[in-house]
């Protein structure tokens, strides 16, 4: 028995040691189209040389590097990474996703897997202008089906289909989050119902309608050239610590010395022939918990109560004397409680039977 | 209509996107030594008397949900705002990021303290890239004006959120499919226990929250919790955003108090029913039992009263239909829906979603046969407990109830078909012909 599990250690090892492996030189490569999971032959893929020549750039691997500082293991960047890669080329190649399961330190069938399940990843390269039309309950409601049927008349394509020119790919998705609105669609990136401005505008209370299309689709035709483009990311976020202790998620959540607000709460002190008697309210989150006197400006340790006791006698006590009680959980010391000045019990008041 | 207090959407319209101004309005009040004096388990008890309750469509209430959290296991604690808003009818999320950014920020900031929290993610859906690019902009401004980071107002206590941008899968609405998301992995639901609360994002405790729950806090500490719990109902606090579209003149995001009238959100807040007379109102997004206009009429929207009538309160997203529209259409939308978006993990919901969806395409073909009603209600008893997530149900729900309350629509479709008495011919099942 031992010499098998031996022996799938040694396997797995040696799988792991072929996995990484140094890097080939480009031409030895095989052709992605022709390994790399089921490829629809029909879209041709660029060659790696061209695909990592896009990827690999300065502002690419700076923004890599960002988003692998948030998580706290790299495959957490995976989709992230993904979209960089749809920002570049439109869509994602082959090579593309092996690249990001290199960069986010994953197995490429698994990024593979991740490219294919979202359906935001392009798989095939599409017109300049994305049209995505909503045709979820809320849009066809009012009216959906018969405004997609009036666009693939006026593109003359159907959905799912690019026309010639390459200038709109025509989709139909479900629900957009923009009910209010619907019917809705998506330009690319952009929400609208209109333009105004020359700008594609959604606004309040305004709905797509056949005449709204008509200046929507001049309004691409007249941006032919330079397509308006969103960050895929929606921008850089600066001044982020990056993700606390990254790589590993059992890293401190802390900085050493943040102290949080006591756990600790009401802490009272009553004074009877017995000594000082210490009360307090709290949840048993803390694992040591101690009780100081003031004595001057300093403060002495008087006792340690037990985690789950619920009451502490200081037989020294009296009345005006200051208590205070600090609590510690694991490693981490909160700040102290409440001060409790020590006030005389009140004599048990006999009920009359 | 009568006045109310507005909580989510009190900066609609007054450009709170930009910090300045958004502090003008009373903005990030909340971070000051008041909040850093609490102590945890005070800002818990706090929220558990506003009596908050989720804002996604479960209702599970807030402050139990954040005392599972366990403090001393070791590791972090994760916050996970869910932004992944894809169920049929809601759009508040898209407006709330849209709009009041900051407010997002302000609520991250109370519930970090909360639960001790080191970082957040927001996980937002990729089609709301706007609403990305108005959360980073908003970061960048709390990072520069120190509300965020590292020593945040000279605490010592470090706090980071970063945008996690998702890429167009419904099921990572799911709490746990969303965690899998964000590590990385295909958005499938986990099987629970363990529950995120005590090992989700990376085994790590993970609280999972609705945009608007989050967006409520800043509120809640600012006055005090028992004001936000009057203007509830006695089991659920606060006001509610709703979403109101489909057949009504003006569709759109209004905040109300819970409790209120299903027929006032429809008349007064949405301008009443256009084209038509009201057929049925969907009171909580696609996935929830319709109610027809009598049983409208009487309902009033909170968690309690629509559970009582077989239906549920969800996201609070409105869908109005008139009487010019047939069931069976918009269940094929759904059926459309479902079936796409199931992730493939549990074969009931994979093969039974697509079962459903190939049926209703038939009847709405023409080519419904008698008995399909009847198989299609079969069909959705065997979906309840059998798979870990609720998407099935989501479907099943829908299907069995609109089969029951608008039975009329399906027989005249079926009555479409001439051949609709013969026995189904086996073939039309098979599903090598669709896929």
């Amino acid at each position: 028995m031992r010499e098998h599990i031996q022996g799938a250690v040694q396997f797995v090892s040696n799988n792991r040691l072929k996995f990484d492996r140094p890097a080939q030189p480009i031409e030895a490569l095989p052709d992605p189209g022709q390994t790399f999971g089921y490829v629809n032959k029909e879209v041709p893929q660029p060659s790696p040389k061209e695909v990592l020549a896009k990827l690999e750039t300065p502002e690419i691997k700076e923004r890599c590097a960002d988003l692998l500082s948030r998580y706290p293991v790299g495959q957490g960047a995976l989709l992230e990474v993904l979209w960089l890669v749809q920002g570049v080329f439109g869509w994602v190649p082959r090579e593309g996703i092996r690249w990001a399961a290199k960069v986010c330190g994953c197995a490429p069938a698994h990024a593979l897997g991740v490219a294919t399940f979202y359906t935001m990843y392009n798989h095939a390269p599409k017109g300049k202008f994305l049209l995505q039309f909503c045709r979820n309950i809320s849009c066809t409601i009012k009216g959906a089906p018969a405004l997609i049927a009036h666009v693939e008349k006026s593109l003359n394509i159907k959905t799912g289909e690019t026309t010639p020119d390459g200038l709109f790919t025509l989709l139909q998705v479900e629900c957009l989050g923009s009910c209010g609105n619907g019917p809705m669609m998506l330009v690319n990136d952009d929400f609208a119902t209109d333009v105004e401005n020359d700008q594609l505008v959604m606004k309040p209370g305004t709905t797509l309608t056949e005449e709204s299309i008509a200046r929507i689709l001049k309004w691409c035709y007249a941006h032919e050239d330079n397509v308006p483009k969103h960050d895929v990311l929606g921008g850089i976020v600066k001044g982020h610590g990056g993700h606390p202790g990254a790589p590993g998620a059992t890293a401190k959540p802390q900085v050493a010395d943040y102290a949080p607000p006591s756990p600790v709460l009401n802490v009272k002190a009553e004074a009877d022939e017995n000594g000082a008697t210490l009360t307090w309210k709290g949840a048993p989150e803390f694992t040591k918990i101690v009780v100081e006197k003031k004595n001057g400006s300093k403060w002495d340790v008087v006792g340690e109560p037990g985690v789950k006791d619920k009451a502490f006698v200081d037989a020294a006590g009296k009345v005006g004397d200051v208590y205070r009680m600090i609590a510690t959980s694991g490693e981490r010391t909160a700040k102290p409680s409440n001060e409790a000045v020590t006030t005389q019990k009140p004599a048990p008041v006999e009920e009359a039977k | 209509m009568a006045e109310c207090v507005k909580v989510c959407t009190q900066n609609f319209g007054k450009g709170a996107q930009d910090i300045e101004v958004y502090k003008k309005l009373g903005g990030y009040a909340n971070i000051s030594e008041r909040l850093f004096n609490m102590s945890q388990f005070e800002l818990i008890d706090y929220v558990q008397r506003s009596n908050l309750r989720g804002r996604g469509g479960a209702g599970f209430p807030t402050g139990m949900k954040w005392s599972f959290v366990p403090r001393n296991s070791g590791k972090p604690v994760y916050i996970v705002v869910n932004a992944d808003e894809g169920e049929g009818g809601t759009f508040k999320d898209h407006f709330l990021m849209l709009e009041d950014p900051h407010r997002l920020i302000e609520g991250l900031i109370i519930a970090a303290w909360a639960l001790g929290s080191r970082a957040a993610y927001i996980y937002c859906r990729g089609e709301f890239l706007p609403c990305i690019e108005s959360i980073n902009k908003a970061l960048n401004q709390a990072y520069a004006a120190g509300y965020l980071g590292e020593n945040i107002m000279g605490t010592k206590f470090c706090f980071d959120i970063f945008v996690h941008r998702g890429a167009g899968a419904y099921i990572c609405g799911e709490e746990t499919a969303l965690i899998n998301s964000l590590e990385g992995q295909k958005g499938q639901p986990r099987l629970k226990p363990p529950f995120p609360a005590v090992s989700g994002a990376w085994k790590s405790p993970t609280c999972v929250n609705n945009v608007e729950t989050i967006m409520a806090l800043p509120w809640i500490l600012q006055h005090d919790p028992s004001e936000y719990a009057k203007m509830g109902t006695p089991r659920a606090g606060g006001t509610k955003v709703f979403c109101i579209s489909g057949d009504v003149k003006n569709p759109g995001v209004y905040e109300a108090p819970l409790g209120t009238p299903m027929m006032t959100m429809i008349n007064e807040y949405a301008g009443g029913v256009v084209g038509g007379k009201l057929k049925a109102v969907l009171p909580g997004g696609s996935s929830c039992a319709p109610l027809t206009a009598e049983e409208a009429a009487v309902a009033t929207m909170d968690y309690e009263c629509l559970a009582s009538m077989k239906t549920m309160f969800g996201s609070g997203a409105m869908i109005v239909i008139n009487d010019t529209h047939n069931m069976v259409d918009l269940l094929n939308c759904l059926g459309n829906f479902y079936s796409h978006e199931s992730c493939g993990q549990c074969t009931p919901c994979r093969e039974g979603t697509g079962l459903l969806h190939r049926m209703l395409n038939l009847i709405v073909e023409g080519k419904g046969h008698d008995g399909d009603v009847e198989l299609m209600q079969s069909l959705c008893g065997g979906f309840g407990g059998v798979t870990i997530c609720p998407l099935s149900i989501s479907l099943g729900g829908p299907v069995s109830s609109y089969t029951a309350k608008f039975r009329a629509d399906f027989d005249e479709y079926i009555a479409k078909n001439p051949d609709h008495a013969k026995p189904r011919v086996q073939e039309t099942y098979r599903p090598g012909i669709f896929w």
